[in-house]
């Protein structure tokens, strides 16, 4: 009995030492979470513990290139439509821009997800990221050519739709 | 029992320190303590610790019982898939012969597969697109925040599947 309540105290002296410490190291740098700041329900004691934010580096920062994905989406919820409805060519290259892009965004997110260094070794991610680099900007180029030089994208789909039997 | 160890771990030590104090006390030892830099733990990977501690890919597709939400997902990017394909597939031959284009939807006119075949044909390139279309929505809405209850994932999830599948059939059998 006397040795557990020995123990416990030894332990939480411990615990408070490591704690005050550990508090003045993390005091001491200068990153601030803006997580810590705003929530209203942390006690004045421990809003002045800011961690460090810690990043994880899996595929680089996203922050920037994200809000002009979801732009490229909402735009081709227009474009799309629009360039079967009714076929030209400024229709027809914006389809063919914003659709390769998109594509190649969600391909891209596709061989991250799924050919992942660990499995496939360290070549063959990159060999297959480098592939659909030069599959997306042949397909752009094919696009934009048959755009230009014969049918275009919107009246070649149109034309197989009226094919009825 | 405890009184027991204690005594004879004093008399062990009793006797140690009584067998070598003829040489003086050798049982102290110097001890040089030296500052250095704290040991850095080692970047891990997500992968590297999981497969490490031989945890099961997640999802665990084997035991995790196919759900509306999960498999509306999947198929969100398996559409994606799809319409790359579809893509790609007319991007490239533009760019190797395009004029094997307009010769392909001739030669599909004149074989004349039937009205059931032509819908069958239009309802597959369509699907993908209707689905990634009303879906694609759904995800932008929750992207602002909206409808991420339970209640309101299911019932948009019943609602864009039920119009992805009617504007598929609607432009199947323009």
């Amino acid at each position: 009995m006397a040795l557990s309540l020995i123990l416990r105290n030894a332990a939480r002296t411990n615990g408070m030492s490591s704690i005050i410490k550990s508090t003045i190291i993390v005091d001491s740098r200068k990153t601030f979470s803006q997580l810590l700041d705003k929530s209203k329900v942390i006690s004045p004691l421990y809003r002045k513990i800011n961690l460090p934010i810690v990043k994880r580096s899996m595929s680089g920062d996203h922050s920037k290139l994200w809000p002009i994905e979801k732009a490229v989406s909402v735009i081709l919820l227009g474009v799309v439509p629009a360039t079967f409805l009714t076929p030209n060519v400024v229709l027809d290259d914006m389809f063919a821009v914003l659709t390769v892009v998109h594509f190649h965004w969600g391909l891209e997110a596709c061989v991250v997800d799924y050919i992942r260094p660990i499995l496939f070794g360290a070549a063959l991610p990159k060999i297959s990221l480098g592939l659909l680099y030069l599959i997306s900007a042949a397909t752009l180029g094919g696009l934009l050519y048959y755009n230009h030089h014969c049918g275009g994208i919107g009246q070649t789909v149109r034309q197989f739709w009226e094919i009825k039997k | 029992m405890s009184l027991i160890f204690r005594l004879a771990a004093n008399r062990c030590c009793v006797n140690q320190i009584l067998g070598d104090s003829k040489n003086g006390l050798s049982f102290i030892r110097p001890v040089t303590l030296k500052a250095r830099s704290a040991d850095v733990p080692r970047e891990e990977g997500h992968d590297e610790r999981n497969m490490k501690l031989g945890r099961p890919q997640s999802p665990h597709l084997t035991i995790y019982a196919p759900q509306l939400t999960s498999m509306l997902s999947i198929t969100h990017r398996f559409t994606g898939m799809t319409l790359s394909a579809y893509t790609i597939a007319l991007g490239l031959t533009a760019a190797a012969s395009p004029e094997l284009i307009p010769n392909a939807i001739e030669n599909l006119e004149c074989l004349q597969l039937g009205e059931l075949a032509i819908s069958a044909l239009k309802f597959t390139l369509a699907f993908p697109l209707t689905y990634h279309f009303w879906n694609g929505i759904r995800h932008l809405i929750w992207d602002t925040g909206k409808f991420l209850t339970i209640r309101e994932v299911y019932a948009t999830g019943y609602l864009m599947l039920s119009l992805a599948v009617a504007s598929a059939i609607v432009l199947s059998v323009l």
